[in-house]
């Protein structure tokens, strides 16, 4: 091959892929699904905001957060300032000193007047670059939990199926029933590589976890299957199912989670 | 008497004067014709534009009679001082489409 | 020279791939965003802010017809191209906000106007406030708070607030509106998705025609009146055409699927 051709190609590679700073090798299971939120906190002169999915999605359903709540699906977008949160919106839906999980009550979150117990509460979340013993530790947390292939990942869906962990779907004030609509079928996508297995995608483990709303129409607009055109190009992209699966769900590195033909139970 | 009949022969002539100053009439009279000419666009446009809700029960003579005093009455509003014109003129598409588009259904049932 | 360009063209065409993002899942806003109108034709122009238009405080008083028809506002942002000249004149927003008008036991405050005395030099804020921390004289939670609740959008079930007589919104402006006899209704009708296990879409035209009256979707949005001459999806729905015109925007979102695939129509 020409060196200029060579060289294109591999710009090509490293370009769609110039979203994934990680690269793509395992992650560090207790900082996976961490986001970082700094839209107003540098302005206020705190510490940007620590967010670790892992204990939130050990309690509640993906749903509840980013579909009842309206939480945005991407770092930094959700635009969260502390007045927000003091009205009982976002993180004050819940974090509001009167909502309880359990029996315990849930700390609140923001508030508008700054003693010395409320500064030490704000760094409960405004936590980066500060050495702030969190509640509850990772690796105690999900100890006996299942876990996904040859990493300390949880694997959540194994978790849910177990009765280990009971999402909770339903946030009264917030959330209204409905009566629910039919989850479509599973359906095989064919994969574009000769030399990976098809796809099995699960609706229905998707919609327990999400609803419909989470992934239609934003995500996948249309509701016929083969409309939407995307590759793992896009997917490792952040888009279509990279929006979660490198992020918060299971990383792309586990292939064979979607590349099964028959459907991993 | 030679007094009074000057102020009478004054009086006379000021009347006669006064009833023959044709422009001052006329003023009066054209200034008249324009705000009639202005309350009959407007009594028709609200008078075409009232029935938009029973469109569906219209016969087809009676739309097809509807969007030609629509069409009849567009240049009338065009001479309307802005932002009257704009607004009218959108009011009076909005009537004359409804009118067309239920006549163009039952023509073409 | 060829080479060059092709492979100018295929890195530049895989960085396009990743600048240009669907996929994705967009931001819902906050219940009192929702409807959230910004107009700026003339305002920066002009030195002012931009005009943030608010919709849940309007459709809470009035009907969606008597701004859209009567008032002759656009459907879509940006598009009525309202001027302070006009709002003077007493047209578009100056057809209500001409500090005359009494309505709800108050004077609406007045619009634009080319004096103002000195302590109401403000009242330009009150609507051109993009970007400015202009407190607004109505709250959405306490406004909202006895309204009966739904799910996305304002987070209001604005049609059982109506029909609970919370709100009571006005469809006839003296001197604008064309006085009229009431509307004679068409009837409800199904739509079947072309998804097979979606619910059926009981389309209502009464709870429609209470706001809208017939002008506001016929013909512009809805070019057929005899049902199923017009062929649409859900893509164009989700693209803002047909339905999607008011719900994405006003309306209760399309994110809310089960309000209208439905099949016993919801009471």
């Amino acid at each position: 091959m020409r060196p200029l051709v060579r060289w294109a190609v591999m710009s090509c590679f490293i370009l769609a892929f110039a979203g994934d700073v990680n690269g793509r090798s395992v992650p560090i299971s207790h900082e996976y699904g961490r986001v970082i939120i700094r839209n107003f906190s540098d302005q206020a002169g705190m510490a940007p905001v620590w967010f670790d999915h892992w204990l939130h999605r050990a309690r509640y359903t993906c749903r509840l957060c980013h579909v009842d709540i309206g939480f945005a699906m991407e770092a930094n977008a959700t635009k969260i300032k502390a007045d927000t949160n003091t009205k009982g919106f976002y993180c004050g839906a819940c974090h509001n000193g009167t909502r309880v999980y359990g029996r315990k009550e849930i700390f609140p979150s923001c508030s508008l007047s700054s003693t010395p117990e409320e500064s030490a509460r704000c760094n409960r979340c405004h936590s980066v670059g500060k050495n702030v013993q969190k509640e509850y530790d990772y690796a105690s947390f999900t100890e006996k939990l299942p876990k996904q292939n040859l990493s300390d990942l949880v694997d959540w869906e194994a978790a849910e199926a177990t009765g280990l962990i009971r999402p909770i779907d339903f946030l009264p004030g917030v959330s209204i029933q409905r009566p629910p609509l039919n989850v479509q079928k599973d359906f095989s996508i064919a994969s574009k590589g000769f030399w990976m297995p098809d796809i099995i995608f699960s609706h229905k483990k998707h919609a327990l976890w999400n609803g419909c709303e989470l992934c239609h129409p934003d995500i996948f607009p249309s509701v016929k299957k083969g409309t939407a055109k995307y590759s793992m190009l896009e997917i490792s992209s952040e888009q279509y199912c990279g929006l979660c699966h490198d992020h918060v769900a299971f990383p792309l590195t586990d292939c064979q989670k979607c590349h099964s033909k028959p459907v991993r139970r | 008497m030679k007094m009074f009949a000057m102020i009478t022969a004054i009086l006379v002539a000021g009347e006669w004067l006064f009833m023959s100053m044709p422009v001052a009439q006329s003023d009066v009279f054209h200034l008249s014709k324009t705000a009639q000419a202005q309350e009959s666009w407007r009594r028709e446009f609200e008078d075409i534009c009232s029935k938009t809700q029973d469109a569906m029960g219209f016969s087809t003579e009676e739309l097809r009679g509807l969007v030609v005093r629509c069409d009849a009455l567009k240049p009338l509003i065009e001479k309307l001082d802005e932002p009257q014109r704009k607004v009218t003129l959108r009011r009076l598409q909005m009537c004359r489409d409804i009118y067309a588009f239920v006549l163009e259904t039952k023509e073409n049932k | 020279m060829k080479k060059v360009f092709l492979i100018a063209v295929l890195v530049l065409g895989t960085a396009g791939i990743i600048i240009a993002q669907p996929g994705v899942k967009k931001k819902r806003p906050l219940p009192y965003d929702y409807g959230k109108v910004v107009m700026n034709n003339y305002s920066e122009k002009a030195g002012l802010s931009p005009v943030v238009f608010d919709h849940w405080l309007h459709r809470s008083k009035f009907t969606c017809r008597l701004c859209h028809v009567d008032i002759a506002f656009a459907m879509k942002t940006g598009g009525t191209y309202v001027k302070a000249s006009d709002n003077m004149n007493g047209y578009y927003c100056g057809t209500c906000h001409n500090g005359k008008l009494f309505f709800q036991g108050r004077t609406i405050f007045e619009s634009c106007s080319k004096k103002f005395p000195p302590d109401d030099v403000k009242r330009c804020d009150r609507c051109h406030s993009l970007g400015k921390n202009v407190k607004r004289e109505y709250d959405f939670a306490k406004f909202t708070e006895r309204f009966p609740k739904e799910r996305f959008g304002n987070g209001i079930n604005w049609e059982k607030a109506e029909a609970d007589g919370l709100i009571k919104p006005v469809y006839f402006l003296e001197g604008v509106s064309i006085p009229r006899k009431s509307l004679s209704v068409q009837k409800d009708f199904a739509l079947s998705p072309k998804l097979e296990g979606m619910p059926e879409i009981i389309f209502s035209h009464k709870k429609h025609t209470v706001w809208n009256g017939c002008e506001l979707c016929h013909p512009e949005i809805f070019v057929g009146v005899k049902k199923g001459s017009t062929k649409y999806s859900m893509v164009e729905i989700f693209e803002g055409k047909y339905c999607g015109v008011c719900h994405g925007t006003v309306a209760f979102p399309l994110l809310d699927c089960q309000r209208c695939h439905t099949k016993p129509v919801q009471s």
